[in-house]
């Protein structure tokens, strides 16, 4: 491919030379260009000819300073005095082609000066660089092998080699490539590029071990720190990933994406207030960020101003109408607001979205429930509980719909699932179970009659419950009579922190009072809000 | 980045308390006429008085006219007329003798020009290049006619293909020429022999063997062909040589020649290469992955800007020490050194028309200008030691002068929280019609719903049998049957009475050609008028795009539109395979008529 480009721009070189010369005539409005044979006789014999680099030092100047028009200039004029024999003019002609948008012309003219010097790397490199900006990748990386047998110990041939043999997806190669980069002298971009194959390859440790090394040698550059903390979000580190934010957010107080993550790992821990505070640095940089305004409807959503978070993730929702998250989340407010018609419609919207998501389903089954439509409940659920593999709500609440429908043999069998997923989840050790929910399936299994359920052995965390309760008690007032289809609307309300679960992604917990206990007239209900799915949007980028 | 954020609120205060700030403005002149770069600006006591010149190497207005200038308070002294550019400006001790006055040097092309008192005094041109000897051999055996045009040009071209040593001008010149051309340049050239000349891009000054302010300084040159070159100051002889991997723009020199120096040069590939005294080739690279626009040596730190609106500190050895992100482009930076407190700061001039002042990282003042700055110089002018001399891009001159009770302070190290932190979200409020809504929802959700999902089902029941009943009668544009599978598009051009009507009929099927198809208009004939309604369709290849054009004439006057109706027919088939409706356009011809 090479070979035949330099050959063709080869004939082509007088072509190209004529023709800037003849641009530049056209412009000088024929003066003194005329080299015909005729005007050499005329010349003195003693005839000096200009020196070809007299001005470069002039075009690299106003180029640098992004002069581009007085640049044209100088070229022009440069050009025309030496004929286009001058490198450099046209060389700097043609990045400025190129930053204008013209690659083809940028790439021909390249592509000349690679003939007037061909011992030269830059040229070469230029050339691939511009093949690379339009997307001829395998022809970019021919070129730059050649400019490697050239200039064996240049850090950015290797750096860009690397990078077009990531687009051609040749990831092994990539990574000697942008290794052999590093080799030759360390840069962040590089870093990037590796982390990024890493993660291409889905291998999230790789990818940290890359941005820890890149930390460690550039330790002011935000995007890497917030690239590194985000990273360590995903992995659930959580310690480690606020501690990047954090150093991410001291260089530059306004970044965005850090800002967001460390937003949304305030509300998984309830400082909804200071999350809010930093939320606002966002909303005046970018104000038309979907995720920013879902994170913001949440927090009102965490403070129970409902109105407020519905405007919110409305506004959210109308920035990005195709994000199953913000719809999720506004069918989970709907909900709490009892406005159940409104939610199924949010609800289904992100089923259609996202259709291999339990939680939706559940979702879903509940706002069916309270629209007296038990039949395409039991049919949601059942989807919920088919495609959800960890979290023991949705068996819980199947199980409650079931019990309410006198089936006990159905209700059993999923209460025994339910026991199943939790006995799974107690050995992961960050996790905690809510209250409310281990209530609830207590009471369930009283009912059931299956006896004490041994599996809520590990004690839940007490401070934290009697805060729930306390907090929750105005809430009771608005208690309807047990067993109604109400009164488990009202228990979706008090769906409670449950974060943490492994699967990671909005994880939503409601646990249901069960329906007409005789055993229990009156339920302190805690109306205690979801912690919404805070959604960390930029770990998936 | 703290510091940079924290600029804002600085430049604010600056801009609210004219009085407070430390510059007195002691004379700006939009209309000076004097364009030029930083490097170009020097500043000296030329006469030997005790009165400090500012001496500006001027490109001309559109790079021209160069000229030199030497001027006074705010006026002109002396202008003379320069043979080239200048690339460089500089001042310099020549020699220990008394009167200590400073020559001027200013670097134009391959000279650099020696003015003592103003008089030229000494013309320095640099030394020609070695030629490629095999060129300069062809050229020889030209001279004495032992081989023609036609041979020299080949291996010239051989030359240039592999040889280290670029050829020279008129060697070049020569490949260029059509072959009727090359006789008369041959005859007319061989007899010269072949030159190389490189320029200076660059010049600065190091001391030669005291570190005394008055102590007698070489000239530094970075030329064209990748080399430095320290030059005598007496004799003008070359007194050391260095090569670098790329062309010189920047040059930042430390220390002593004769004793040990360090040499910093900012290169055309975006490098920075650290040389010292015993080395010939560059002891340390830094990289930018941009190009520098300026380099200012502060105490230790190299302070460079680059292109991509940042400034980074590195230390001697290349390392990287900090980076500022600036609210603009860089245009041109210098240092800022002001005796009395001891204090060196870098400024630079950016394209938002601020001057931002730095101590290594921490922002110590913004000036704002009328006009872009394009070139900044620090020092003692006339007879006042703290003053700022600044050129714009228009060609205005500005002068400042630092108070002498104005003190530098760093913006505080911690900045606070952005300002953008105290604003208020946006948050709509509760409307009373959004309250009752959601009220009534609560009320009758069950009833809603129902009602919603009953005409959901109606609808789709609707779409789905007018769907049927459009596919049935092969009202579509797109046929799918297996036989036939084809797609219609039509355009109408024109603005009236006469419209082109062109039909894009596409076979879509993999391999098989459809032979026999009619197509038929069915429109108004009262409206409208076609030359032929009715017409066979060529053999249509698959995958193909067949446009049939065809004019449509509009007859009414009234300035009415209509349907016009495409069928597409099989031949023997009454029943079309598809079928297209085109609004025709309002002709607007007969409406201007």
């Amino acid at each position: 491919m090479y070979d035949i480009l330099v050959i063709s721009s080869m004939k082509n070189l007088m072509c190209y030379c004529s023709r800037i010369v003849v641009t530049c005539e056209h412009n000088a409005k024929g003066e003194n260009l005329i080299m015909t044979p005729l005007s050499v006789k005329i010349c003195s014999p003693a005839q000096e000819f200009p020196i070809l680099e007299k001005q470069n030092w002039l075009i690299h100047l106003h180029y640098i300073r992004k002069d581009y028009e007085a640049c044209k200039a100088v070229i022009k004029e440069q050009l025309q005095e030496t004929q286009g024999l001058c490198e450099y003019a046209i060389y700097v002609q043609a990045l400025i082609f190129r930053l204008e948008g013209n690659i083809q012309e940028s790439l021909e003219l390249f592509q000349t000066c690679a003939v007037l010097s061909p011992q030269c790397a830059d040229n070469l490199k230029q050339v691939a660089r511009s093949l690379f900006l339009l997307g001829k990748h395998k022809a970019a990386i021919e070129v730059y092998n050649e400019a490697a047998k050239l200039n064996q110990k240049d850090w950015e041939i290797c750096h860009n080699l690397g990078v077009c043999y990531i687009y051609l997806k040749q990831f092994d190669k990539a990574h000697d490539q942008l290794h052999n980069a590093l080799h030759l002298n360390r840069h962040d971009l590089t870093y990037i590029m590796l982390g990024k194959i890493h993660l291409l390859q889905g291998d999230l440790d790789k990818a940290i071990e890359i941005y820890k090394k890149a930390v460690e040698f550039s330790p002011e550059n935000t995007e890497l720190l917030t690239t590194l903390g985000l990273l360590y979000l995903q992995l659930g580190i959580y310690q480690k990933a606020f501690e990047h934010l954090g150093n991410a957010l001291t260089y530059d107080p306004t970044n965005y994406k850090a800002i967001l993550a460390a937003g949304s790992m305030m509300q998984t821990h309830g400082d909804f207030d200071v999350a809010l505070t930093k939320y606002r640095v966002v909303a005046c940089a970018v104000p038309e960020s979907p995720p920013l305004w879902n994170n913001i409807g949440m927090c009102f959503f965490g403070k129970k101003k409902y109105v407020a978070a519905i405007s919110c993730l409305k506004r959210a929702n109308y920035l990005a109408p195709f994000d199953w998250k913000i719809l999720y989340n506004l069918g989970l407010v709907h909900l709490t607001m009892q406005q159940y018609a409104s939610a199924f419609h949010f609800v289904s919207a992100a089923i259609n979205l996202q259709p291999k998501m339990g939680e939706l389903f559940m979702l879903l089954a509940v706002a069916l429930t309270n629209l007296e439509d038990p039949e395409n409940a039991r049919r949601a659920y059942a989807e919920a509980a088919r495609l959800d593999r960890c979290n023991p709500l949705v068996n819980l609440n199947y199980a409650v719909l079931l019990y309410n429908q006198g089936e006990r043999k159905g209700a059993l069998a999923q209460f025994q699932e339910m026991e199943k997923k939790v006995r799974l989840l107690k050995d992961s050790p960050s996790l905690e179970f809510d209250a409310e929910m281990v209530e609830m399936a207590q009471k369930l299994g009283a009912a059931l009659q299956v006896g004490e359920a041994l599996v809520w052995t590990k004690p839940v965390k007490d401070t934290k419950s009697k805060h729930r309760s306390a907090s929750a008690s105005k809430a009771a007032s608005l208690q309807q009579p047990l067993g109604s289809n109400q009164a488990l609307g009202q228990a979706m309300s008090s769906a409670a922190a449950y974060r943490k679960l492994p699967s990671g992604a909005g994880g939503t917990a409601q646990p249901i009072k069960p329906p007409s206990l005789p055993l229990e007239p009156e339920p302190a209900t805690g109306a205690q809000p979801t912690e919404a799915p805070a959604q960390i949007r930029e770990t998936q980028e | 980045m703290a510091a940079a954020s924290s600029s804002d609120s600085d430049s604010g205060r600056a801009e609210s308390s004219e009085a407070s700030s430390k510059w007195l403005d002691a004379h700006y002149d939009p209309m000076a006429n004097i364009h030029t770069f930083s490097s170009c600006l020097a500043l000296a006591d030329l006469h030997g008085d005790g009165e400090y010149k500012l001496v500006v190497g001027d490109l001309g207005p559109s790079g021209q006219h160069p000229r030199l200038k030497v001027l006074k308070g705010p006026t002109v002294l002396t202008e003379s007329p320069l043979p080239a550019l200048p690339a460089a400006a500089a001042t310099f001790l020549m020699e220990q003798h008394e009167p200590r006055t400073p020559a001027l040097a200013l670097a134009s092309g391959p000279c650099v020009y020696v003015y003592k008192n103003l008089k030229p005094y000494f013309k320095f041109t640099l030394p020609q290049l070695p030629p490629n000897p095999l060129e300069q051999d062809l050229w020889n055996q030209v001279k004495e006619d032992r081989i023609d045009p036609l041979t020299l040009k080949e291996m010239l071209e051989g030359i240039r293909e592999k040889a280290e040593v670029p050829l020279s001008v008129q060697s070049l010149r020569f490949l260029q020429l059509e072959l009727s051309e090359m006789e008369a340049f041959v005859s007319q050239h061989k007899s010269k022999s072949i030159k190389r000349q490189t320029v200076i891009t660059t010049m600065t000054t190091l001391k030669k063997n005291l570190a005394d302010e008055d102590a007698v300084s070489c000239l530094v040159l970075g030329t064209e062909n990748k080399e430095l070159l320290v030059l005598d100051p007496e004799a003008f002889t070359i007194l050391a040589k260095m090569s670098l991997p790329s062309v010189p723009v920047f040059l930042e020199v430390s220390g002593q020649f004769d004793v040990e120096f360090r040499l910093a040069a900012a290169c055309r590939n975006g490098n920075i290469y650290i040389l010292r005294r015993d080395s010939k080739r560059p002891k340390y690279c830094i990289e930018l992955s941009a190009q520098p626009v300026g380099l200012v040596r502060v105490h230790k730190v190299l302070v460079v800007g680059s292109n991509q609106d940042t400034l980074h500190g590195f230390t001697h050895k290349g390392k990287k020490l900090w980076t500022v992100q600036m609210p603009a482009a860089i245009l041109t930076m210098n240092l800022l050194e002001q005796h009395s407190r001891s204090l060196q700061a870098v400024m630079a001039g950016l394209a938002n028309g601020e001057v931002h002042i730095y101590h290594d990282k921490a922002l110590l003042n913004v000036i704002r200008t009328p006009d872009v700055v394009t070139s900044l110089c620090f020092g003692r002018y006339g007879r006042e030691d703290n003053t700022l001399i600044m050129t714009t891009r228009g060609g205005g001159l500005i002068i400042k002068i630092l108070k002498r009770t104005a003190v530098f302070v760093e913006a505080r190290g911690e900045a606070g929280p952005p300002p953008a932190q105290a604003m208020k979200l946006n948050v709509p409020r509760k409307t009373r019609l959004y309250v009752d809504q959601t009220l009534r929802e609560r009320d009758a959700g069950t009833a809603m719903h129902r009602t919603f999902q009953t005409d959901l089902y109606l609808l789709r029941l609707r779409a789905a049998r007018a769907y049927v009943q459009a596919l049935e009668s092969s009202l579509n544009p797109v046929s799918v049957t297996a036989r036939e599978p084809l797609k219609l598009h039509a355009v109408v051009q024109g603005l009236g009475p006469t419209f082109k009507l062109t039909l894009h009929l596409q076979n879509t099927s993999t391999a098989r050609p459809i032979l026999g198809l009619l197509v038929c208009f069915l429109y108004n004939e009262v409206l409208y008028a076609l030359p032929r309604a009715f017409f066979k369709v060529p053999l249509l290849v698959p995958g193909l795009n067949y446009p049939l054009e065809t004019f449509v004439e509009s007859l009414s006057d009234k300035g009415i539109s209509d349907i016009i109706k495409v069928l597409v027919l099989r031949e023997g088939q009454s029943a079309p395979l598809l079928s297209a409706h085109i609004n025709m356009p309002v002709s607007e011809g007969l409406e201007a008529a």
